[in-house]
């Protein structure tokens, strides 16, 4: 974390630095001018995020001239879709960077540092101000080994979505503070299995909504995590094994069939009354307030997720938006003045009225988006600390995601108890990681 | 013209000319992929990996596949699937295709040749997102279908049994009427003399089934075992979208893990050894279907 810190700052003095082009004279259009006519070529996601980014779009084109191809792919193929194209030298001029893949591009050399166009004042904002992200966001999504690749673009904390009025009526005035709270005194008052109605929902589909949403959720907050110091598997841990116990427990409380719950059916689920509570995205607040796909808009509250006996440490996730290094000098400059402009302070209260959540702290300074929305309050409240390796962001993890996915849905199956399953996903994990080459000393204990 | 030239257009060549779009179009389509495929088996090939290289292992990969616990265990899966489903679908598709051999019912024997081949349209991952429909456990058609008999809603896709028989009603539901189409062109074969002599014979529709119409449908069995064979060792996209292999590994057929292994962890050196080792099951499984279920009709 320090040595990110310490890039950031050097990389915003740099950026600060008089050059050629002074802060009055810097203009998007300006900047831009080369670059007219280039096109760029970037996956997107079928999110809030990217809605919102694909509105405001035609500014920016208007702007610059340059023309951004999106092509909007399931979330699932994105990785898959990436870096085969990466692998083929293909046409996309950026990377979207889930936090868990930024170590597996940055290594690859499949982005560029974000240093390389800082040098350059033509193409860079002299408003970048890259201290102006929360820290932890540029840090998890954007950096790797100390070095700033991609900037926050698509972001999103955990949060507690819980329906107020089903609370008020089992006689809580105000949400869970802990999950043992959670479990003990919310979870039997608001469950009711006659009437098909739960008290808590938590996504567990295997794949990545197993490992990063369900598994790991549990993990952080009990004082557990996957790995410990030298990288061996710390899931015997009695605090490991607390939260997977604590997760166990707490399937009586959820839906039958939560192992086949993705993100869609959580968030319906509560939005139809099912369920009382959820712990989901942030991005997700928008689905939640929509009359058209939520029954509860008018009883819909927002909280951060219940902390644990080690704290608060709520789910992160997102991607950053980067620079891919397979485009040509000119592709990569256009490309940079764009992740500039939708990363940018300036275009962040469109960003976030558009349905998107920016990265940008001082856009919920803003008392009007902090009335509007009420997800802000706890998004920035869970953003001030985390994990930023809350999944470890290595480019081993696809291959122990996989292991984690079937063995964690083997835990809450109960067809195998919480020891057994640590037992399998440790061997296998630190299978794959001796393959890295992290136990023979090849290569440094990052994640 | 020179004589060369129009030799090399005509006469003895004139077959080569109208072949070789098609041989070109399958080198290119088929042969090639597959003796990639052979070539990438032989080496760690990790995309994701540039900086190691692509070296050359020998069998190595071959050896880690067949070691794989896993890899034991979808194939065995992949096998109960397939003998599942494959009695249910030639029992339903028999029954099918003798209903829709009788004579009258012009109109609706039409009909419903034209429905049967909906399913067969229907693209496996639209199949199996409306398998996520169907099995739905609180507005899903399933559940409402059971409830007419009088059982409890049951969640059809969160365990792990029932996940399987998920997949395997939605695989019947697609492909019983490829079936049904088979046998009815094998039963159209039949010559019409000896059928209206047979049926002067017995009355008994099994006799008739036994000895006049099942030897013209061995040809179609064969070619239905063979399909699909193929088809369940390369079932994928139904799976995907339906459960992702879950929940647990329940419904993680063999294809499904392949492709884990090849485009999640980008390991396509073991993927290549994986589907190299399905690709000469399936020849082995073809060889036996026709070695000892075909039978050539003299009419």
């Amino acid at each position: 974390m320090k040595t990110v810190l310490a890039a950031v700052s050097a990389l915003a003095l740099l950026a600060a630095a008089p050059g050629p082009a002074s802060a009055q004279d810097w203009s998007l259009e300006k900047a831009a001018a080369p670059y007219k006519g280039t096109q760029l070529n970037v996956v997107f996601l079928d999110r809030p995020g990217y809605r919102a980014i694909i509105k405001l779009l035609p500014e920016f084109e208007k702007k610059t001239g340059i023309k951004v191809n999106y092509e909007i792919v399931p979330y699932e193929n994105s990785r898959e879709k990436q870096v085969l194209n990466f692998t083929a030298k293909g046409d996309l001029t950026m990377a979207l960077v889930d936090l868990v893949w930024i170590g597996e591009f940055a290594e690859n050399g499949w982005i560029v540092p974000v240093e390389t166009f800082t040098k350059d004042a033509a193409i860079t904002d002299p408003k970048l101000n890259l201290p102006g992200f929360f820290p932890l966001l540029l840090d998890a999504f954007g950096s790797w080994g100390g070095k700033v690749y991609g900037l926050p673009f698509d972001n999103y904390s955990g949060l507690l979505f819980y329906n107020s009025c089903k609370l008020k009526q089992a006689g809580f005035d105000k949400p869970p503070a802990t999950w043992d709270e959670l479990l003990k005194t919310y979870a039997p008052k608001l469950t009711n299995a006659d009437k098909k109605e739960y008290a808590y929902a938590l996504q567990s589909l295997r794949g990545e909504t197993q490992s990063a949403d369900s598994f790991m959720r549990v993990l952080w907050p009990f004082g557990g995590s996957l790995l410990d110091k030298s990288f061996r598997s710390n899931l015997k841990s009695s605090a490991s094994q607390a939260g997977l116990k604590f997760r166990q427990d707490l399937m009586q409380y959820m839906p039958p069939g939560i192992v086949s719950y993705d993100h869609a059916e959580a968030v319906n689920a509560l939005a139809q009354g099912q369920v009382a509570m959820i712990t989901e995205w942030s991005a997700f607040y928008s689905t939640l307030t929509d009359p058209k796909t939520s029954k509860i808009t008018d009883c819909l509250a927002v909280a951060p997720e219940p902390a644990g006996p080690a704290g608060r440490l709520p789910a992160l996730g997102g991607f950053s938006l980067a620079v891919a290094a397979q485009a040509s000098e000119k592709e990569q400059k256009a490309s940079w003045l764009f992740i500039q402009w939708a990363t940018s302070e300036e275009i962040a209260k469109p960003y976030v009225e558009a349905g998107g959540v920016s990265g940008r702290m001082k856009i919920y300074e803003d008392p009007q988006i902090r009335a509007t929305y009420k997800f802000v309050e706890p998004m920035v409240a869970s953003w001030q600390k985390g994990v930023p390796e809350f999944r470890p962001r290595f480019p081993a993890w696809p291959a122990i995601s996989e292991v984690v996915a079937e063995w964690g849905t083997k835990m809450m199956l109960k067809e195998v108890s919480t020891e057994q399953g640590a037992d399998e996903i440790g061997r296998r994990m630190e299978d794959v990681l001796k393959k890295e080459g992290y136990y023979d000393g090849k290569k440094p204990l990052l994640q | 013209m020179r004589p060369g030239a129009r030799s090399l257009a005509h006469g003895r060549w004139t077959p080569l000319w109208f072949l070789a779009p098609a041989v070109l179009t399958l080198l290119i389509v088929g042969i090639y992929p597959t003796i990639f495929a052979l070539v990438t088996s032989f080496r760690r090939y990790n995309i994701t990996r540039p900086r190691d290289g692509f070296p050359f292992v020998g069998f190595e990969n071959y050896r880690a596949v067949l070691s794989d616990q896993t890899f034991w265990d979808t194939l065995s899966r992949t096998a109960g699937f397939f003998l599942t489903v494959i009695p249910i679908q030639l029992a339903l598709g028999l029954v099918i295709a003798l209903l829709l051999h009788r004579p009258g019912w012009g109109f609706l024997r039409a009909l419903a040749r034209v429905s049967l081949v909906v399913p067969l349209a229907t693209t496996y991952a639209v199949v199996g997102l409306l398998g996520r429909l169907v099995f739905n456990r609180d507005f899903g058609v399933a559940n409402w279908f059971i409830g007419w008999f009088g059982f409890q809603p049951v969640d059809w896709l969160g365990s792990p049994s029932l996940a399987f028989a998920a997949i395997a009603t939605m695989d019947v539901w697609q492909w019983t009427p490829f079936c049904a189409l088979i046998f009815l062109s094998g039963l159209s074969m039949v010559p019409m003399e000896i059928e209206e002599a047979a049926r002067l014979e017995t009355r008994s529709p099994l006799a008739l089934l036994r000895h006049i119409q099942l030897p013209y449908l061995l040809p179609g069995l064969t070619a239905i075992l063979i399909l699909r064979s193929a088809d369940v060792l390369k079932l994928f996209d139904m799976v995907f979208t339906m459960t992702r292999g879950g929940p647990g590994a329940a419904t993680e057929l063999i294809s499904v893990y392949i492709q884990r292994v090849g485009f999640r962890i980008f390991d396509l050196g073991t993927a290549s050894a994986q589907a190299i080792l399905l690709l000469v099951l399936t020849i082995i499984l073809s060889r036996l279907y026709i070695r000892f279920l075909y039978r050539e009709i003299s009419a």
